[in-house]
């Protein structure tokens, strides 16, 4: 399969104009940034879950939520339409739109850990999971944003993914109260705390490399599942 | 394909053959044949809901037909949603977008982007389509029939072999109307072939070689505007006299005696053949308006 990198960058660059006048990206990225600044000025020290809390909350809200709204903007206007029509191939669309969300995600949560002081003991060991992590959360942005007929109606869906992926330390309580939920554990949220807490405790990344690969698995799924309802969508019928 | 025709040879761009398209219960579209040649620009005519918009979906990848068949350059409908395929047609239908937030010349710098277009040509289709002054304008400032433009600029920014256009000018003023009718026509001079749905009977007197009406799905109609006023022409001729009377009169032989007589008094005004419009003719065909 070919893919065109003048294309992918058009789509880019188109994006980041864009992006640079939608309000619901300043508003979704202010909220990650103002968590993390209130955290590092009140804490001294904060536990690795406080970390996690706010590095999931910035994967929903940008990597998941922002995606989101892009891509159900786009077809709302009409404008995902005229992409389908050009000579822009599947991949070179979602590549295009997903690499400004993903820019921006990647930088967020650099600024939040510098704000909460996080120091992970390995930082390539968990930049890998970060970087597997927000493939999975843009997949899920652009699979709700392609399910969606308007940017309103996404944000209601994604209302209950807030809490399923933004705050999994709530999530390991209620699994240790009902222990017939404990399949939740194996959410990319869960995963990537776990895979951090093995990194933070001395495991290598060999030594910890089952949860990486749940949150590849996740990452993989989703993104089949987006091809596969982006396809569908390329017809009216 | 290639025909010969009056010993040119002449390609087919697109075959239709014997197309249905069903929604339901509803029939859009009904056996529908017909074929477009190289550089011809060709009209659907069809009040609205007659089933235009939904023949330039099938023809550019956008539906599929129940039943039937559609060529587009001597590929399958099948093959209409490879990108390769879109590189040589443009559209203009009635769910094109714009960027709101984005200027007119950074929506078309994107398509040059996608379609490997110099950003040169970006001023040639804004002069095109009267718009080279305001391309610093965001899209939501802009009027309808200025957004109509943009989208026309786009459609044609990569000259392609093909445009369909769905009812281009229907949000236009006569002045910008009549300029992207030149625009059309300079195009369609330069080689492309234009497949345009409109119920402006101007419009496709104007622009159209071949027309094709459309009614409840189905092809009523299909031949040159000129063909078609002749075959539905009652063959009168109209003299308006320097008294005020009007006389409706046969055109052949039988009136040469009368029209001789107030040519020789100096009574004529005007004379001129009493020929049906292509609202008439479609009135006649199919008992109702063309709106």
């Amino acid at each position: 399969m070919n893919i065109s990198l003048r294309r992918v960058y058009a789509i880019f660059q188109k994006d980041v104009k864009d992006m640079m006048k939608n309000l619901y990206v300043s508003t979704a990225l202010l909220m990650p940034l103002l968590l993390a600044a209130f955290y590092g000025k009140v804490y001294e020290e904060l536990p690795l879950e406080a970390h996690f809390l706010v590095i999931n909350l910035t994967f929903v809200m940008i990597g998941a939520y922002v995606q989101s709204a892009l891509i159900a903007e786009e077809k709302e206007k009409n404008t995902l339409r005229g992409l389908m029509l050009s000579p822009a191939t599947i991949p070179e669309i979602l590549g295009g739109k997903s690499l400004v969300t993903f820019i921006v995600t990647i930088i967020t949560i650099v600024i939040c850990s510098m704000l909460m002081r996080y120091e992970p003991t390995h930082l390539f060991s968990i930049a890998i999971a970060m970087i597997i992590s927000v493939l999975f959360y843009i997949a899920l942005g652009t699979l709700i944003g392609l399910l969606s007929k308007s940017a309103v109606e996404a944000s209601v869906i994604m209302l209950p993914m807030f809490f399923l992926f933004g705050f999994g330390t709530f999530i390991e309580m209620i699994i240790e109260k009902y222990p017939t939920l404990a399949f939740a554990k194996y959410l990319p949220n869960i995963q990537l705390l776990e895979f951090a807490k093995n990194i933070q405790a001395g495991q290598s990344m060999n030594e910890s490399w089952l949860p990486l690969v749940v949150i590849f698995a996740w990452a993989v799924g989703m993104s089949m599942l987006t091809v596969i309802v982006f396809r569908k969508k390329e017809m009216d019928d | 394909m290639i025909e010969e025709q009056g010993g040119k040879r002449v390609e087919t761009i697109i075959e239709v053959k014997s197309l249905k398209k069903v929604f339901g219960n509803d029939v859009a579209l009904e056996d529908v044949s017909f074929q477009v040649k190289r550089g011809e620009t060709f009209g659907f005519l069809g009040p609205s809901g007659s089933g235009k918009t939904t023949t330039i979906k099938i023809l550019t990848g956008q539906l599929s037909p129940t039943s039937g068949e559609a060529y587009v350059f001597n590929r399958s409908s099948a093959s209409f949603k490879t990108a390769h395929f879109r590189r040589n047609f443009g559209v203009l239908t009635d769910n094109s977008g714009l960027y709101d937030r984005l200027s007119i010349y950074d929506n078309l710098k994107l398509y040059s982007g996608l379609y490997g277009v110099d950003h040169q040509r970006i001023r040639e289709v804004l002069e095109m389509v009267n718009l080279e002054k305001e391309q610093t304008k965001v899209i939501a400032k802009l009027s309808k029939g200025m957004k109509q433009r943009v989208l026309l600029a786009r459609a044609f920014l990569h000259e392609p072999k093909l445009l369909f256009l769905d009812e281009p000018t229907s949000a236009l003023d006569p002045a910008n109307a009549k300029h992207i009718h030149n625009g059309l026509k300079a195009l369609n001079e330069r080689g492309t072939t234009i497949f345009l749905t409109t119920h402006d009977m101007y419009e496709a007197e104007t622009l159209c070689n071949r027309i094709a009406f459309l009614h409840r799905g189905k092809i009523q109609l299909l031949d040159q505007p000129k063909s078609l006023r002749r075959q539905f022409s009652n063959a009168n001729m109209m003299i308006e006299l320097k008294n005020g009377r009007e006389l409706l009169i046969p055109t052949g032989p039988q009136s040469a005696d009368t029209v001789y007589k107030y040519m020789v008094a100096d009574e004529i005004i005007s004379i001129h053949t009493d020929e049906p419009t292509l609202g008439d003719i479609f009135l006649e065909v199919t008992g109702r308006e063309l709106v």
